[in-house]
This record gives C-alpha cells, structure tokens and sequence, in this order.
C-alpha cells in the first residue's frame, strides 16, 4: 500500500453520518419508556394500594378504626416476617425469577418452627427452650438451603422447594396432623395490645422491620448483600466474597421463618397444619415489594409495605363479608402482574 | 521516552507460555515509562491478551521477567496486581447496575474510617469530590449506575480504579461500546492521567486511537514483540505492516468454478443500532468473505439474514425472487443454512448421536408421516459421515466426545442433508485443529463448486485470502470496502478492518 494513504486512513476514522455515531445502545424513545414504566409501576403501586384503602374506608366504616388498623399490623405480622426472610434471600441473590434466588422452604419452616414451640409447650418446657429450640430449627433449615445453594449449587427454586418438603413431612410427623394448642407467658404477653391500640404482634412486625431495615440500608453490610444480588462479578471484583452472603442470607431467612413460627402460635394460640397455604403470600409479598422501592429492587420496607397491603385486603374482604378465598387469586395476579412487568422493565434496559 | 527518574514503571521480558500445543508467548515482552501512554496492538492470537492475563496474576509464564516499578516480581498471583499499583479497565464494565455512583464507587472499601456505618451522604460527597478532581465530572445527585451512558460508566470504572492510587493503568479496549464524543471524553480523561505521572498501557484494534494519543507503541505478531516505535514518528500502514504474518502455510484448495448468477441480493439492510444500510449479492458458486472488528456488525447481518434479529429495514432476494425472513424457519424454508459459531451451544445437539444430529435440519425426508424412518435416517447419516469424513465410533456416538472439528462438520453436514442454497458459515474453524481445518475449507470449495453461495463470516485474514473469492470488510455498521481476495494482501484486508479505509490498490494495482 502506498504511505500516502496513511493521511487519508487516519481522517476517515468513523466514517459516516451523525446516527452512526451515536450511542450504541438502546434508542432514546425505549429509554424513554423504560423510565416512564419506572415510574409508572411506582405510582401505579401506590395509587391501586390507596385507592384500595379508600374503597374500604368508604365501604367499611368499621375499616378505619384504629383498633382495626393495629388489628391489620398483626394479621399481616407472620406474613411480613416471612416475606423479610424471603427479601433478603432476594437481596443477595438478584431478583431473576428462574436463575435468582428464592426460598420456597419458608412456610415450611413456619410450619414446624411452630409445631416444635407448641408440641415442647404441651411437654412442660419454658418459654427459653420453646424459642431457643424454634429458632433453632429455623436457622438447620436455612443452613440446609444455603448448602445446597452454595456448595452444591442446586438451582434455589428447586433446592428450597424440597427443603420445603422436608420440613411439611416432618411437621406432621410432630403434630400428627392435630392442632396443638399451646399457652404459655410469652405466648400471653405477645396476645396483648400495646400503646396506641396496637396488639405487640403489630410491633413485633415494626420492630423486625427497622432492624432489618438498618441493617440493609445503612451498614456497609447491607451495600454488600445488594451488590452481590446487583453484579456478583462486580462485587467479586471488588473483593467481596458473593457466597458468603448468599449463604448468610438463607440462614437468616431460615431464622425469621423460625420466629414466624413463635409468632404463629401467638396468633392462633396453637400451632395449625396448612402452612403450605403460606407459600404463595409469602412470594407474592416479597415481589410486590419491589413496586414500592425506587430503584425497582427488594426492600425491607417496600415488603412490609406489601404485607400491610395484602392484610388489608384480607381483613377489608371479610368486613365487607366477601370470601377471603379471592385474595388468593389477587395475590397469584400479583405475582405475575409484578414480575411480569418489572422483568420487561429490565429486559427493556439492558436491550 | 522515559519517566524523570530514567527507570521504567513497567519492564516485562523474554516471556513464554504456551497452551497444549500453541505457544501464546514466545519470548514477548515490553516496558511503559511513568507519565507516558504505551499503545499494544497485534492480530487476534497474537498474545496481546496473555502477555495482560501474565501481568494480572491469571497466568503463570513459563519463562520471562516481569518488573514493576523498579522491583523484579518472580510470581505474580491473581490480586498482587492491584496490590502493587496497578488498575486494570475492562472492556465490560464492572458496576453493580443498581448501585449509586457512590456506591459503586466505594462497594469494598465503603467504610475507610467510618466505622461499620454507612452514611450515604458521605458516600456522595466522597464519590462527587473523586470525579472532580479526577475528571471535573458532575454527576445527578444519587442517579444510578444503570442510567448513565456508557462513557459515564467507564469514568466510574476508571475513578475507581484511580481511588487506590495506581502507578500504572491498563486499558483494555476500552473504546469498543464507545460513540466518537465519549471516545473523546475518555481520551481527554487518560490525558489527564497521563499528566498525574501515571504510567498507561492502552490495547486497541483501532490504530487511529494508537495514533491519536500514544506516545510509543509495541507491536505484537505471534507471540513475540516484533517491534518497539515511537508513535508520533510511524504510520498505521507501517504498523499493520508489522502485525501480519507473511508466511502462511498452503491450507486452502482454491475452487475452480466461475461464480453464476445472483444467489442473494441484500438491499438496505439495517439493524438498529449495530447495522446501517448494508447491501451486497452474494452469486452461485461464491465463497463470499465478510469480515470486521467485534461490534462493526457482521454477526448482526448474519443473524438478521437468518431471522435472529429484527431486520429495520431493507430487501432480501434468494434466487431473484424477493423474500421476507421473520424467523430461522423462514430462512430454512428459502433455502438458507447457519452454522453458528458456537456450535457446541447451537450448532449441534451435543447429548444426541450423530445419526440425530445430521438429519436433525431434514426430518422430513427422514420420515413418513410423522413417523421417523430409521433405515432412511441411518444412510443420510452414513454418506454424510462417509462425505465428509467424520471421525466418530459409529453413527449412535454422542457428540460431545467428538473434537471439535468433527463437531463443525456434523454442524455443516446437517445441513448438507437438506440441500441448502446458501450457507452461512460463522467462524466455521474457530478451536478447530489444522488437519479439520484443512478438511472444512475443502468442503467450503466443493460445496461452491456443486454451486451453492457460502457467506463466510471470519476474522481469520489468511483464511479469508485463502478461501474466499471476495471479501467484504465492515467497520462500524457499513460495509467499508469490497476486496477481490486474488487481488487483495492480508496487510490491505487488516488496514480496511482496523481503519474502515476503501483500499486503493484494486484500482492501481489490479492482478
């Protein structure tokens, strides 16, 4: 080739019009919609969880009375811790609904969290062993999913769903498939209503609440579990180690379903078959969740926001004496609504 | 050009490594004085991208010397990089999407002093100080990293980088996801790094950029450092000169037909955002080459061609007859084949035998009524492994424990089966040994003797010299400049891939 040309080559560096210069990525008018869907979903959720409670107010004066408000709070407290176990485990481990993670053994964990507290309540035992021996079996549970997550890198959805399992057949090995009344001080003292009219189970709710919610927002802890959940490759490059805190994270959730289970038979004064029915809330809050975060993620108060929301549904349908079997559908809806829409979201981001 | 001290930031020498039978590096080796940019440019293969992994700990040499700052470093490990001083930007961003900038900024080392504590306003104030006084950035107060252009993501990356204080930085192609103004903004930014008395190493297939803000550079062909300029003082067509390699062994058995009449006529083709206003006829019996850098947008032509991507606009003719291809069963049905480039995750169905595999494009002459006929099933398969000369232990074998080469050709053979008018191969001899290799190009010939048009997508120079009768050479979305491959040199293809140059020499030099 002649060196003449060299002038000519280095000119016609980027050849070509002004559009083929331009960001390679998505168009403006997808980022456009990109951001108004944001938005959109945002606004939608908190309009739809108003308009919901203004429907009610109007429809059930009774709806509004702050006793039935703290009432609401404690209804929705089993759920919520629940759905705060589950958060975290979607915190670390990205909210992709096949690939992310996920703990189905939730209400599984519930279920025998309970059976245990109740069953060592009827053999004589203090309330210290009861809980002690609830949350202990919360947290095996956890460990058993973080290790079969983690170490034998079973897919979460398919390795807590039998975890799940295992926890169902060991319940009713327990209970025997009975009703296993339980009453003891502890049990007593979390039955009471505390300040303003709201039963302690409604602060237990808060109070797990804003711990967790400390602990996710403000500690460098809680940057590091949505950095792993965020770009584990990131976070790795960054020195974090991402297993430890997918790890970390089952294993407290394990933990909170063993309180959920404590709470349980405060609620009921008895530990219940039928966790299993649990399932579907549970998930269904914890996606619900990400509508009332900015930044479209699961967040510790986005998912107390949606547990409240869903405990009203509940105790709204059965004050306007309507079958509370519909929420069960709404709640199905809900899922696919919201990870429908926040999965195109990000598939209209990344494009 | 050296650093005030006279020593070199960075030294590596007489480097070795090689993989099985390849040697990556062959005795390589370069040095980067403090406060200059030193540019790395070579082939694909050359070694440019092991000589970075040696430095990053993620390989370990054979032989050689590396020196950092005036210390020789007999075993770098993965992370002793860092430690010492020096940052690595990527290609492919490294940023949590949902974080902050002063999340993503600081996420590892968020706390420095502050206790186990976040507190997110010093968080920001640290981050907005960081990009000032490293770039005079301002950022949106707590926008997030997936809301900034791309050129914004990579000051993050590198202001992170910057944040431990490197001696030297090492850049990575970190123009290729760039448009033209943000490619300015970085190089404005790597001046200014430059200025601070930072060492830079910058790797790029574009020579301009070399050109543009280097100020020496190492040139890499086969694993060695074949030369060491000043920047400011070579031309691109010296450098490209230097990067290709002049003795090819004889591979490739030419075919003898005349190419016929057109095949496939592209008229327009666009595909928002990587392909603009491609058109090109590909004739009976052409072994037609299309080349270009990662991201110049061949892949997206062949993938619109056979319904994988969204085609915005333009006509597609087969056989002069104009068609509409939406989807892979479309292009089948036009008569049109793809053997993809990862063919172990598309080519072929690795848990199936051979038999499954090779009338898997053709089961309907396979079958009758929906019903697979065995008999028939096993001879497409026997003279398909008969043609084309597969190695395998029987027909019911799965292919998983075929070589690679055989796996390309049972890849290739399912469509022979089906007697497809046009193929498109895409990097048909990419991990493939040079016995297959050799066996594919002569299949390539004898398919466009019997007539059938190949599109050839490969970024093999020699390879499309040696097997192509032209060769298309795209370079940010257009197709830049049409070879004739008898009249055509490796140096002249390279130059048009790395520069979008139209050559001069079909029309001054004309065989």
């Amino acid at each position: 080739m002649p060196p003449d040309t060299t002038q000519a080559l280095t000119a016609s560096r980027y050849p070509g019009s002004p559009a083929s210069l331009r960001r390679p990525s998505a168009p403006r008018w997808r980022n456009w919609a990109v951001a108004v869907g944001t938005q959109g979903l945002r606004a939608g959720g908190l309009i739809l969880f108003l308009a919901v409670l203004g429907g009610f107010a109007i429809a059930a004066p009774a709806f509004l009375t702050p006793a039935n408000l703290g009432l609401i709070l404690a209804q929705s407290a089993v759920l919520g811790i629940l759905s705060l176990g589950l958060t975290l485990v979607l915190i670390t481990g990205g909210s992709d609904v096949v690939g992310g993670g996920i703990d189905l053994s939730l209400a599984g964990t519930l279920g025998l969290s309970a059976a245990t507290f109740a069953n060592l309540n009827q053999a004589g035992y203090g309330d210290g062993a009861c809980v002690a021996a609830a949350l202990a079996i919360g947290v095996t549970v956890g460990l058993m999913n973080a290790v079969a997550v983690v170490r034998l890198r079973i897919l979460p959805l398919l390795a807590t769903l039998a975890v799940m399992n295992i926890c169902e057949g060991l319940e009713l090995v327990v209970t025997e498939n009975t009703t296993v009344a339980a009453a003891s001080p502890l049990l007593d003292g979390l039955g009471q209503t505390g300040p303003f009219g709201v039963p302690v189970l409604g602060y237990v709710l808060l109070a797990v609440t804003l711990a967790l919610g400390l602990a996710s927002r403000r500690t460098t802890l809680g940057l590091r579990a949505y950095a792993v959940g965020g770009h584990p490759e990131a976070a790795r490059a960054a020195g974090i180690v991402p297993e430890r805190y997918v790890a970390a994270s089952y294993v407290l959730s394990g933990g909170l379903g063993g309180l959920g289970g404590i709470v349980s038979v405060a609620f009921l004064n008895s530990a219940t078959g039928g966790s299993a029915d649990m399932l579907l809330p549970v998930v269904a809050t914890a996606f619900l969740g990400f509508i009332f975060s900015r930044r479209l993620v699961p967040t510790v108060t986005g998912t107390l926001l949606a547990a409240v929301f869903l405990g009203s549904l509940s105790n709204g349908f059965q004050l306007l004496r309507l079958s509370t079997y519909w929420v069960n559908g709404i709640e199905g809806a809900l899922i696919l609504a919201v990870v429908g829409a926040t999965a195109g979201l990000s598939k209209g981001r990344r494009a | 050009m050296t650093s005030p001290s006279g020593t070199p930031a960075l030294a590596m020498t007489g480097l070795v490594k090689s993989f099985g039978p390849t040697r990556a590096l062959d005795g390589a080796g370069l040095t980067v004085a403090s406060g200059t940019i030193h540019g790395l440019v070579g082939q694909n293969g050359a070694g440019k991208s092991t000589l970075i992994k040696v430095l990053a700990g993620l390989v370990t040499p054979e032989a050689g010397m590396v020196a950092f700052d005036g210390r020789i470093l007999p075993n770098l490990r993965s992370g002793d990089a860092e430690a010492l001083g020096i940052a690595f930007i990527h290609q492919d961003r490294l940023l949590v999407p949902t974080a902050t900038v002063g999340e993503a900024l600081f996420l590892g080392r968020e706390a420095a002093g502050s206790g186990f504590g976040l507190w997110r306003g010093t968080l920001q104030e640290r981050a907005d100080a960081a990009l000032d006084r490293f770039f005079g950035l301002t950022l949106p107060r707590g926008v997030l990293i997936r809301d900034l252009s791309t050129a914004q993501q990579q000051i993050v990356q590198i202001t992170r980088a910057l944040l431990t204080d490197p001696k030297l930085v090492v850049f990575d192609e970190p123009t290729a996801a760039l448009a033209r103004r943000e490619v300015e903004s970085l190089f404005a930014a790597i001046e200014r790094l430059k200025a601070r008395g930072i060492a830079i190493l910058y790797i790029s297939h574009y020579l301009a950029e070399i050109e543009r803000i280097c100020d020496s550079v190492t040139v890499m062909r086969n694993g060695r450092d074949v030369a060491h300029l000043d920047a400011k003082a070579t031309t691109t067509s010296a450098i490209t000169r230097l990067m290709v390699d002049r003795d090819v062994t004889e591979l490739f058995p030419r075919h003898r037909n005349r190419p016929g009449g057109p095949l496939l006529m592209v008229t327009g083709l666009a595909v928002p955002p990587q392909v603009q206003d491609v058109s090109f006829t590909l004739r009976r019996g052409e072994v037609l080459g299309l080349t270009g850098l990662l991201g110049s947008g061949t892949k997206e032509v062949a993938k619109a061609l056979f319904g994988l991507a969204p085609a915005r606009a333009g006509t597609v003719s087969v056989a002069e007859q104009p068609v509409v291809i939406r989807s892979p069963a479309d292009a089948v049905r036009r008569g049109l084949a793809l053997v993809p480039e990862d063919r172990r995750a598309q080519g072929v169905a690795l848990d199936l035998g051979l038999r499954e595999n090779l009338t898997l494009a053709s089961l309907g002459r396979v079958s009758r009524r929906g019903w697979l006929d065995r008999n028939a099933e096993r001879t497409t398969a026997e003279r398909l492994v008969a043609d084309l000369q597969i190695k395998a232990g029987g027909l019911e074998v799965p292919v998983r424990t075929l070589s690679g080469g055989n796996q390309q050709k049972v890849a290739l053979g399912k469509w022979l089966a089906r007697d497809a008018g046009v193929y498109i191969l895409d990097e048909p001899t990419v991990g493939v040994d040079v016995a297959a290799k050799a066996e594919i190009y002569r299949l390539v010939a004898a398919l466009a003797d019997q007539g059938v048009g190949i599109l050839l997508l490969s970024s093999d120079l020699d390879e499309l010299l040696g097997v192509c009768d032209r060769v298309l050479v795209m370079y940010r979305g257009r197709v830049a400049s049409d070879h004739r491959a008898a009249d055509t040199s490796a140096a002249s293809l390279l130059d048009a891939t790395l520069t979008g140059s139209r050559p001069r020499e079909t029309a001054s030099h004309a065989a």
